[in-house]
C-alpha cells in the first residue's frame, strides 16, 4: 500500500516536472518573442525618429516612409503604427486591414522607450504597444505608437520531439528512482515491521537490521538511542522494583508494628500534648468497655467513668516530662463483675529532642485475675492451715486430756491412741495431697509415663484398700478382664488417683457396704470404675465435689473425716493423662467414679 | 450445776470436751451444728455456749448472731473456737457482747479456766 503510494507520488511528481518544464519552455518562448518584438520596435522606432517630421506626417498614402516600413516589415505580429501629437490626436496612422487602433491617451513617458499592454476591441486580443517620443527640432511634438500582437502560447508541432524526449527520460527515470528509493528504504521497512511486532508484543528491544551508508549511521544512532532508552527503562524498572520492595517492606513493618500493638494483651492509649486521646488499641475498648472511636480526640474526663482514674491520667498528662516516674496505680472498674486494672503512664519523649515531650503513653493491664489469684493463693493457704489445725486440735485436746491424768479408763487410752493415729494419718494425707495438687497446678510435676501393667496396678491398689484399717466389714469386689494391654501412665500418680477414689468409697460407705473396682478395655481406651453402695452425692453437688476443699454440708459427710482434697487431686491427675474423671451417683444408694483415658494416644505419646 | 452447750461437727472434739468438762462438774449438752443448737436453745437456756466457728449447715458466727436475736439481754457467755486468726473476725465480734475467742488447737485448761471465771460458784470442781 505504502509502495503504491510511493509509485503514484513519483508518477505525479513526474507529471508535475513535465508540466513545469513545459511551462518554463513556453514562458521562455513568450519572453523570447517579446524581446524579439522589443528589439524590432526599438529599431523601427529609431528609423522613424530619424525620418523627417514632414515625411512622417505626410498624408500621402503609399509614399510615406511609414508606408514603406509597413510593407517592409515581414512580421505578422505587427498590427499598427500611429503617430500622435502630444494630445493624442493621430497625425498619421497605419494598420493591418480590419484593425482599428485603440483610441487611448498617449502614455506619459519618462524615458525614450516604453511599453504598455492594451486590448484590441474587435479581436479582444492583447497587444503590446511600444511608445517613443517624436522629436522635431529638439521639441517633443508627439509620440510614435507601435502595436504588436502580444505573443501567446502556441503549440508548435516542432516542440513535440523535445517534450517527448523529456517525458521519456522522466518516465524512464521515475521507476529507476522508485526502485532505488525502494531499495534504500527497504531496511527502514524491515525496521518498521520489527517495531510493529515489538509494539504488538508490548516490549522494548534493539532493532536488528543490516544497512549501509547513511542509513547505517542513522540505524547505529537509532540503536544507540534505543539502547540508552532500554538502559533507562531498566534503571527505572529497577528503581520502581526497589521502591515497591521498600514500600512493601515499610508497609509490612508498619503492619507488623500495628499488629504487635493491637495484639498486646494490655490496652495501649496515647495522649497528645494537649491531653486528648490520639491512639488506642483494640484491647483498650474490650478492657475499658469504651469503643475506640468514642475516645479519639477527646479528653479523658469526657469518656472515663472512673473519676479517680480520669483525674490521675489528666494529672499525669499535664505533668508529663516534668515527672518521669512511672507510678502504677490500680483502679477498680464496674461492680459486678468488677474489673481491676493497673494503669501505667509513661511520657513519650521526642527521639530527636529528649527535652520535648510528645505526649503520654498509657498502658492499662487487667489485673483482675492476678488479684484473684493472689486472693485465691491466700485463701488456699488459709484453708490448708485451717484443715491442718482441725486434726491438730483433736490431737492436742486428747494429749492434754491424757496429760491431765486422773481416773482415765484404759478404754480412753486406746481411744486416744487410735484418734491420734487417725488424725496424724489425716494430716499426712492432707499434706501429701496438698503438695501433689500444688505441684500439678504449678506445672512443676513432670508426668513420668511408662508402660504400666494396669491390671497389677489396680490389683495393688485394691489389696491395699481391702487390708486398710478403715475397710472394716465392707465387702470388696474386683472385676478385671483376663488381660489388659499395657498403658502409658505415670504409675505413682495414677496409683494416688485410684487410691483416693477407693479411700473415698470406703469413707462414704455404710456398714456392710460393697465396693467394686472394675476395668474395661476397648480398642482405644481404658475405663476404670470405682463403685460403692454408700451415701451417694446430691445432684446439686456432683460437680462441686471436685473443687478443692469442697465438702458437703450434709451431716453424713461431715461425720466422716475428710478435707476436700482427694477428688480435686484425682481429677487433676486424670486430666494430666488427658483423661476424664466423671461421677454418677444416686443419693443414699451409692456412687460410681469412672476414670477414662485414651490408651492409643498415650502409647503414641510414649513412643514419640 | 452449770450447764454448757457444746456445738461442733467434730465428734472427737465433743468427746474430749465432754469428758473434760464433765469431770469439772459441768453438765454438757451437745449439738453437731448451728441448727441443732438453735433447736436446743428454743427449749433450754445454758449457762455457757462453746461453739466451733466452721460448721456445716450453719456456722458458728451465724449461730452467735441468732443467739443474740433470741436472747437480747443474754447473760451467759459464748466461747467460739476458731482455727483461723481472730483478727479476721474482729469486726464481726465487736457487735457480739460476752464473746470469747478460743484459738485452736484448743487448750482445755484455758477453756475450763475461762468458764470457771463465769461460774465462780462451781469452780471448786
Amino acid at each position: 500500500m505504502k509502495g503504491d503510494r510511493l509509485g503514484l507520488s513519483m508518477i505525479l511528481a513526474s507529471a508535475i516536472v513535465i508540466f513545469i518544464a513545459f511551462g518554463i519552455q513556453t514562458t521562455h518562448h513568450i519572453k523570447t518573442e517579446v524581446s524579439h518584438l522589443r528589439r524590432e520596435a526599438v529599431s523601427l522606432s529609431r528609423s522613424l525618429s530619424r525620418t523627417p517630421y514632414d515625411q512622417l506626417v505626410s498624408h500621402t498614402k503609399g509614399n510615406s516612409v511609414s508606408s514603406i516600413l509597413m510593407h517592409g516589415l515581414d512580421n505578422s505580429a505587427f498590427v499598427y503604427v500611429s503617430i500622435v501629437d502630444p494630445y493624442g490626436k493621430p497625425l498619421m496612422e497605419l494598420s493591418r486591414p480590419g484593425i482599428s487602433i485603440p483610441a487611448v491617451a498617449p502614455k506619459a513617458l519618462t524615458s525614450w522607450f516604453e511599453e504598455r499592454n492594451l486590448q484590441l476591441d474587435e479581436l479582444g486580443d492583447e497587444i503590446i504597444e511600444f511608445n517613443t517620443p517624436l522629436i522635431n527640432r529638439g521639441q517633443v511634438v508627439g509620440q510614435i505608437r507601435l502595436g504588436y500582437v502580444k505573443p501567446a502560447f502556441t503549440f508548435n508541432a516542432s516542440d513535440i520531439p523535445f517534450f517527448a524526449t523529456i517525458a521519456l527520460a522522466i518516465f524512464l527515470l521515475t521507476p529507476f528512482f522508485y526502485l532505488v528509493v525502494k531499495r534504500e528504504i527497504r531496511p527502514l521497512r524491515k525496521a518498521s515491521d520489527q517495531m510493529d511486532k515489538l509494539i504488538a508484543q508490548d516490549t522494548l528491544s534493539r532493532i536488528d537490521i543490516s544497512t549501509s551508508g547513511e542509513l547505517e549511521e542513522f540505524m547505529r544512532h537509532f540503536s544507540q538511542y534505543v539502547d540508552k532508552a532500554l538502559d533507562r527503562v531498566q534503571q527505572l524498572e529497577g528503581e520502581l522494583t526497589e521502591r515497591e520492595t521498600s514500600g512493601k517492606l515499610l508497609s509490612y513493618k508498619r503492619m507488623r508494628i500495628e499488629s504487635v500493638i493491637q495484639s498486646l494483651p494490655d490496652a495501649v492509649m496515647v495522649l497528645d500534648e494537649t491531653g486528648n486521646v490520639c491512639f488506642a488499641n483494640i484491647r483498650f475498648s474490650t478492657l475499658l468497655g469504651v469503643p475506640v472511636k468514642d475516645v479519639m480526640e477527646k479528653r479523658i474526663a469526657e469518656w472515663c467513668a472512673n473519676q479517680e482514674m480520669a483525674a490521675y491520667l489528666t494529672d499525669c498528662s499535664r505533668r508529663a516530662g516534668r515527672n518521669v516516674s512511672t507510678n502504677i496505680r490500680e483502679f477498680t472498674l464496674g461492680v459486678s463483675p468488677k474489673k481491676d486494672i493497673a494503669v501505667m503512664p509513661c511520657p513519650l519523649f521526642s527521639p530527636r529532642d529528649p527535652s520535648h515531650v510528645l505526649g503520654t503513653l498509657v498502658l492499662i493491664r487487667d489485673v483482675t485475675a492476678q488479684n484473684l489469684a493472689k486472693e485465691g493463693g491466700g485463701a488456699f493457704i488459709a484453708q490448708v492451715a485451717h484443715e491442718l489445725k482441725s486434726p491438730l486440735n483433736v490431737i492436742s485436746m486428747y494429749c492434754e486430756t491424757l496429760q491431765g491424768g486422773g481416773d482415765m479408763t484404759e478404754a480412753f487410752f486406746v481411744e486416744a491412741a487410735n484418734v491420734i493415729k487417725d488424725e496424724t494419718e489425716r494430716m499426712t494425707m492432707l499434706i501429701n495431697n496438698t503438695l501433689n495438687l500444688t505441684k500439678i497446678e504449678m506445672g512443676s510435676i513432670n508426668i513420668n509415663r511408662s508402660r504400666v501393667k494396669l491390671k497389677d496396678l489396680l490389683q495393688d491398689a485394691f489389696d491395699t484398700c481391702e487390708r486398710s484399717d478403715q475397710a472394716g466389714d465392707l465387702e470388696f469386689k474386683l472385676d478385671l478382664p483376663a488381660e489388659i494391654g499395657p498403658v502409658a501412665v505415670d504409675k505413682e500418680l495414677m496409683r494416688i488417683a485410684i487410691n483416693n477414689l477407693l479411700t473415698n468409697a470406703v469413707k462414704y460407705s455404710n456398714q456392710g457396704g460393697v465396693i467394686s473396682l472394675s476395668a474395661e478395655e476397648t480398642d482405644s481406651s481404658v475405663r476404670i470404675s470405682v463403685k460403692d453402695t454408700g451415701i451417694g452425692i446430691d445432684s446439686g453437688e456432683v460437680e462441686r465435689i471436685f473443687e478443692k476443699f469442697y465438702r458437703s454440708d450434709s451431716s453424713e459427710v461431715r461425720k466422716r473425716v475428710g478435707h476436700g482434697m482427694g477428688l480435686a487431686l484425682a481429677r487433676e491427675i486424670v486430666q494430666l493423662h488427658q483423661g476424664v474423671l466423671s461421677v454418677t451417683s444416686i443419693p443414699g444408694k451409692g456412687s460410681v467414679f469412672t476414670i477414662e483415658f485414651n490408651k492409643e494416644a498415650d502409647l503414641l505419646k510414649l513412643a514419640g | 450445776m452449770n450447764r454448757v452447750l457444746i456445738v461442733d461437727d467434730e465428734p472427737h472434739v465433743i468427746r474430749v470436751l465432754n469428758l473434760a468438762l464433765s469431770r469439772t462438774g459441768v453438765a454438757v449438752d451437745v449439738a453437731y451444728n448451728g441448727i441443732n443448737a438453735l433447736e436446743y436453745l428454743q427449749t433450754h437456756q445454758p449457762d455457757a455456749v462453746i461453739t466451733d466457728i466452721d460448721m456445716p449447715r450453719m456456722d458458728g458466727k451465724t449461730l452467735c448472731n441468732r443467739i443474740c436475736d433470741m436472747y437480747p439481754d443474754r447473760e451467759f457467755p459464748i466461747f467460739i473456737m476458731t482455727a483461723r486468726a481472730e483478727l479476721e473476725h474482729r469486726d464481726w465480734a465487736r457487735n457480739i457482747p460476752n464473746l470469747t475467742f478460743m484459738e485452736k488447737p484448743l487448750s482445755i485448761r484455758k477453756l475450763i479456766k475461762a468458764l470457771s471465771e463465769h461460774f465462780p460458784a462451781n469452780s471448786e470442781h
